[in-house]
């Protein structure tokens, strides 16, 4: 197996007296695909912000490439190359498609790298990130012009865009005909391609079961299940969860 | 046109309506009403970095001026330091408040953030009602040095003074606009968490903005007390400023450098106009009664709807 790119053990995030998550433990290799499921209020959204930094977590760490990011900032999170996307999408409203690229371009890739990257080459970047979720001719459009699923492919191409490592898609495809769906999977197996670690949070069963090699399934803020996407769903705990008894 | 053009060029502009204007005016009042509409350009450019670019309202305007304006009081009692070491020192006195407001209230946002700005003012004013140094509830009278440093008034003198601090504010505005920190209060406006996840350091720009806001309230503050010669909070602390820094801006237009100034000069021009012709206590219903009508009908404001006019005609 490859070198794991985050390691999560023991998390735990309660909300007063409510517990979210319990005690979670998981593996995340190099370049895997990996889907997380799990019914409504399971926990998937929490853990994604505890991993992302929106949230802190009571319990637990977090190992991300070999470091510990237990209390890190969000942004300092994304700048090591942990990037998500939003379950709504939440554009930057009064900024132009190009300038919602722009900003995790300035503020995480050339902090990263230390230097500045020239106008130029942000520009350039900017257009193939755009060429790449099939967006290029609407660099000048505001997001409110953007239909939904290009909505969700400017969430996409924002995390991108920050260039990660690894990637949490949050609901990437929630509300998406099939046909957009599949434009949306064209895109994550592209990026996958391209080297980039992805994790799907989806409840669309299709997608999740043709892009992930590996299926983690929350239920209650437990995890259930974990390996092959086939076993997983068999396992008699998913399958009281999404079935009923 | 590129940064260091716009400071050149407005510096042109500004230093050519100084020499006009006290080449071609000699009648004092002028002088005296310009001033006002000066010190509300400052005051609208300061607030829309916050207010604008960042997206947090702030009421306490008045604590920021106020606070500077104190601070030129105990200059003048304990030294006789010149008018723009008073400007300075007000700065950095309102930037250090602005620096703790930000970090007290950095988890506030919308209305909760504003309401804590409000109560800002209080606690300050009442701080200096109680302060007997500077002349409590009863006020300080502050006697100006009898010659202006510079050939001309006194007031001509001060008038000089806020036309640079105008300079200066609307041509930091604009370089924030233009550049990568701009960008980011842009993005803290529109979505904080989108913002935090795009690598942008909220809590630090946050600071900057509401550090460099008060900073530029404060050093238009500095001047009052000579400019009125008698300082009482009643007046210093009015909500008059709070009220005109947010109007001026939400008139003009937020999301552009032009806004606030276009605000202050339309708004500023009419109060002193009413206030010569008709009566000092219309001004604030004038602000209330434009307010309205411009959330009706130009919610972008002037700038707003000039950009509307434009992308209607192109299309």
């Amino acid at each position: 197996m490859a070198a794991s790119i985050i390691e999560v053990s023991g998390l735990g995030k309660r909300f007063g007296g409510f517990v979210a998550l319990d005690n979670i433990n998981m593996t995340v290799a190099a370049g895997e695909r990996l889907g997380l499921i799990g019914p409504n209020g399971s926990g998937k959204s929490t853990l994604v912000n505890c991993l992302s930094g929106m949230l802190h977590h009571d319990s637990g760490n977090i190992l991300f490439e070999g470091r510990p990011i237990d209390g890190m900032p969000a942004y300092r999170r994304t700048r090591l190359g942990l990037a998500r996307s939003f379950q709504l999408p939440k554009p930057f409203r009064s900024l132009n498609i190009v300038d919602n690229l722009r900003i995790p371009l300035l503020y995480a890739v050339n902090a990263r790298h230390g230097a500045q990257i020239s106008a130029a080459a942000i520009n350039e970047r900017c257009r193939a990130l755009l060429a790449d979720v099939g967006l290029a001719d609407k660099a000048l459009y505001l997001p409110r012009d953007l239909t939904q699923v290009e909505m969700r492919k400017l969430e996409l191409a924002r995390a991108v865009a920050s260039a990660p490592r690894l990637l949490f898609a949050d609901e990437a495809m929630a509300g998406l005909s099939p046909s957009e769906v599949e434009e949306i999977l064209v895109v994550l197996f592209r990026l996958n391609e391209a080297g980039i670690t992805i994790v799907l949070i989806e409840h669309i069963m299709r997608a999740v079961m043709s892009f992930s090699t590996r299926l983690v399934v929350l239920v209650a803020g437990q995890k259930v299940a974990d390996g092959a996407p086939q076993e997983a769903i068999r396992n008699p705990e998913v399958e009281r969860a999404y079935l009923g008894e | 046109m590129g940064t260091g053009k716009f400071w050149a060029l407005s510096f042109g502009v500004s230093l050519a309506l100084l020499v006009l204007t006290r080449w071609l005016i000699t009648n004092e009042y002028y002088f005296f009403a310009a001033y006002q509409v000066l010190q509300f350009i400052v005051l609208a450019t300061a607030w829309n970095i916050l207010g604008g670019y960042t997206g947090y309202t702030n009421f306490g305007t008045g604590a920021f001026f106020a606070v500077g304006a104190y601070s030129a009081v105990v200059l003048h009692k304990l030294s006789s330091a010149p008018v723009p070491v008073m400007m300075l020192v007000g700065g950095v006195m309102s930037g250090i408040i602005g620096f703790g407001m930000g970090y007290l209230t950095l988890r506030l946002r919308g209305v909760f953030f504003a309401i804590a700005t409000l109560a800002l003012a209080i606690v300050a004013q009442t701080l200096i009602v109680n302060w007997d140094y500077v002349g409590g509830s009863r006020g300080i009278y502050v006697i100006r040095p009898q010659y202006a440093p510079i050939s001309g008034s006194y007031i001509q003198y001060l008038y000089s003074l806020m036309l640079a601090l105008t300079w200066i504010s609307v041509a930091t505005a604009r370089t924030i606009e233009r550049s990568t920190l701009g960008l980011g209060f842009n993005a803290i406006r529109d979505d904080e968490q989108a913002a935090e996840a795009a690598g942008v350091p909220t809590l630090r720009l946050k600071l900057i903005s509401t550090t460099l806001s008060g900073a530029l309230m404060g050093m238009a503050g500095a001047p009052l007390p000579y400019y009125v010669t008698y300082l009482d909070p009643a007046s210093s602390f009015n909500l008059s400023y709070a009220v005109n820094s947010v109007a001026m801006p939400l008139i003009g237009g937020m999301t552009s450098w032009v806004g606030p100034v276009i605000g202050a000069v339309l708004l500023g021009t009419i109060q002193q106009l009413a206030t010569v012709t008709i009566s000092s206590a219309l001004n604030l219903l004038i602000v209330g009664v434009l307010l309205i009508v411009f959330v009706v009908i130009a919610p972008n404001g002037i700038v707003g709807l000039v950009r509307g006019w434009k992308r209607a005609r192109y299309r």
